[in-house]
This record gives C-alpha cells, sequence and structure tokens, in this order.
C-alpha cells in the first residue's frame, strides 16, 4: 500500500519569491472575483430605479468602505503588475531575471497605490 | 580527521506493513562537519538503524537517486553539505507529490509514465545516415543545458501544480519534450506540440520557479516551459 501523502497542497514546502508571487497573485484574483460579483449585484439595483441605487450608494460611502476602497485599490494593481510580470516571464525571457522583475513591478505597484490611496482618502464627500 | 560533532536529524518514517501514517523519527548522530546529508542517512543506516529505507548510488550527483526533501525544500542528499542548513537541525522527508513506498523511498512510476508520454526518444521522416547525425554547435547550443537533466524527480515533486494535479506532465517532463522539440535532428516536433498542448500539458505552468530553485543541474526550467508555450501557441496560428 503506497501512501499519499500530500493532499493538495504541500504547506511546509519553503516559499520562494516565485511561489509568494503565484499565492499572491491567486488570493487577489479571488479578492477581484468578489468585488466584481459585488459591483454588479450593485449595479443591478439600478434596475429598480434610482432610489434603491442612491441608498446603496450613501451606504457604501461610509468610512468603511473607503478604506476597502483602497484595499481594493491595492489588490486590483498586484493582480495587475503580477499579470504583466507573467507576461514578461512567458514571452520576453522574464525567467532569467524574475526576482528582479518582481522587485521593480511590485515597487511600482506600491508608488501608485500610495498615490491613488491619498487621493481616495482625501476625496471625501 | 575533523572534529566530529552531534547533529540532530528528524527524518519522516513510513511503513506500510507496520505503520497507517508517516511520523517524525529523532536520532542524534556524531559526524564530521563536512558531511553531506547523504553522509548522514549512511550512518544512521549503518550503524543506528539499519531499518531506513532510502535511494542512493552513485553519490556524486549524477544518478539522480538520492533526491528528497530536507528542511523544506528538494535537494541531491549526496551534493549537499550539512552546513548549508545551519543551526537548524535536519528535518529529512520524502519528495512530496509521489506516493511513498516506504520511509524516504517514492514510487516514481508516474514521473516515468509520464516522461515516456512525450515519446522521449528520436522520432525521423528521413532516411538514418550512414555514419553520424551533423548537428552545429549553434543547433547544440539550443538543447545543450536540457539535456544534463538526470532524471532526480526534484523538479516535479516541487511543483504546486503537480500537487494538486497528478495528471500533469510537470517540468521533467515537459522539460524533456523541450529537448526532442528543439532537437534539429528531431522530426517529430508538431506530434510531440500536440501532446503537450493539452489540458494536462505545458498551460498548467503558472511559472512559479519551485522547478528551477530545487533543479540540482540548475537548469533553467521555466524558461524552456515558457520557449514551448511560445511555441505552441506558434503552431496554432
Amino acid at each position: 500500500m503506497l501512501y499519499k501523502r500530500t493532499k493538495f497542497f504541500d504547506f511546509n514546502y519553503r516559499k520562494f519569491i516565485g511561489s509568494w508571487a503565484w499565492i499572491l497573485h491567486r488570493l487577489s484574483g479571488l479578492a477581484l472575483i468578489f468585488y466584481l460579483t459585488l459591483h454588479i449585484w450593485i449595479i443591478n439595483t439600478l434596475t429598480r430605479g434610482s432610489e434603491p441605487f442612491n441608498e446603496v450608494m450613501t451606504f457604501l460611502g461610509s468610512p468603511l468602505f473607503k478604506f476597502l476602497e483602497v484595499g481594493l485599490w491595492g489588490v486590483i494593481l498586484y493582480h495587475a503588475f503580477n499579470g504583466i510580470r507573467v507576461v514578461i516571464i512567458d514571452f520576453a525571457k522574464g525567467s532569467l531575471f524574475h526576482k528582479k522583475l518582481f522587485f521593480i513591478l511590485t515597487t511600482i505597484a506600491f508608488i501608485l497605490w500610495v498615490a491613488g490611496s491619498v487621493v481616495i482618502l482625501t476625496h471625501i464627500h | 580527521m575533523d572534529e566530529q560533532t552531534n547533529v540532530k536529524v528528524k527524518i519522516l518514517r513510513y511503513n506500510p506493513e507496520k505503520d497507517k501514517k508517516p511520523f517524525w523519527q529523532p536520532y542524534e548522530v556524531k559526524i564530521e562537519p563536512d558531511a553531506t546529508i547523504l553522509d548522514i542517512l549512511n550512518e544512521i543506516r549503518w550503524k543506528l538503524d539499519g531499518t531506513l529505507a532510502f535511494r542512493r548510488s552513485c553519490r556524486s550527483a549524477i544518478c539522480g537517486s538520492c533526491a528528497m526533501k530536507v528542511n523544506g525544500r528538494n535537494i541531491l542528499a549526496c551534493e549537499t553539505p550539512m552546513h548549508r542548513f545551519k543551526g537548524r537541525g535536519l528535518k529529512i522527508e520524502p519528495l512530496p507529490g509521489f506516493r511513498i513506498i516506504k520511509d524516504l523511498v517514492v514510487d516514481l512510476d508516474s514521473f516515468f509514465e509520464k516522461m515516456n508520454r512525450v515519446r522521449p526518444y528520436l522520432l525521423l521522416d528521413k532516411p538514418i545516415p550512414d555514419k553520424e547525425f551533423i548537428q552545429s554547435p549553434e543547433e547544440f547550443e539550443e538543447i545543450r543545458e536540457v539535456c544534463i537533466c538526470i532524471l532526480c524527480g526534484a523538479c516535479t515533486s516541487s511543483c504546486p501544480s503537480v500537487w494538486s494535479n497528478e495528471e500533469y506532465l510537470g517540468p521533467a517532463a515537459l522539460l524533456k519534450a523541450y529537448r526532442f522539440i528543439f532537437d534539429s535532428r528531431d522530426d517529430a516536433a508538431d506530434e510531440r506540440i500536440d501532446i503537450v498542448n493539452d489540458k494536462n500539458g505545458i498551460w498548467r505552468c503558472h511559472t512559479i520557479f519551485n522547478c528551477m530553485e530545487a533543479c540540482p543541474k540548475h537548469i533553467k526550467i521555466t524558461e524552456y516551459l515558457s520557449r514551448l508555450k511560445v511555441k505552441a501557441v506558434e503552431n496554432s496560428i
């Protein structure tokens, strides 16, 4: 009887930069799917006229959602910039310098995240 | 002779005839500080516990028998000195992703079956030449690095896509496909691309780079798999 030890994921395998990039890409992807579902559901309230829509929009204007928006902006940036990294890896020999690519692209994403967050947080209606 | 040191080693043991589940067994080994992981395993097997099972053969990083997981990463036991894992103690496990036969010995049948699926030999349309096949140094350069793969299984075993899907060909078999698709003497590139361009083929590579970190021969596996992806796309246009 052979024993199957790795059921789905070997959690105690060491994680290198490539593994972290991939794990974060998957998680941010899931977060984006969740956001898009929510987004479509909210837009859907428009089909019942402007009143329900405005109600939801005032609810979403609360400070809690401001912070969630900052998080969303970060998730979008990471997913987009790591996506660019994956394209460079597959089509432009990026495997040879993938760790540098990760640091360069996440740094750009981080700068954009800080800049965007300032705009989001200072724009209170 | 160097002064000997004490090393604490934990090995994942599993005997299918007795144990329901693998368990960690601690050992304490007295050994030279420049010993390799294989030296430690030999020391245990020869002097402390003769029931420990593991594969080894050439002890010079060329047969590919002794790939295993040490302190969370796949390595070749024979070429890895223990001081690489300094001060942390050693945790030795069989290769992840494969089924365990006994202790550190895993079942590699699926690994070689996948290797066979990409037809790892020259396939020809032209007649076989009288003397030898001519290949220019430039043509050989395309596949030079890939040819040094020793089939140890460290890459395929380190790949999260393999862990979650046993049907996925895995880095080693795909690398073998690259080796023949990009060989100037071979005539069956299209056939191999069809095998590789499959839902359990090249597209399950998510560029996680575990294979490149694990490869004891430092082959840039992900780069070659990316070239295969480009080739597969070109072929389907």
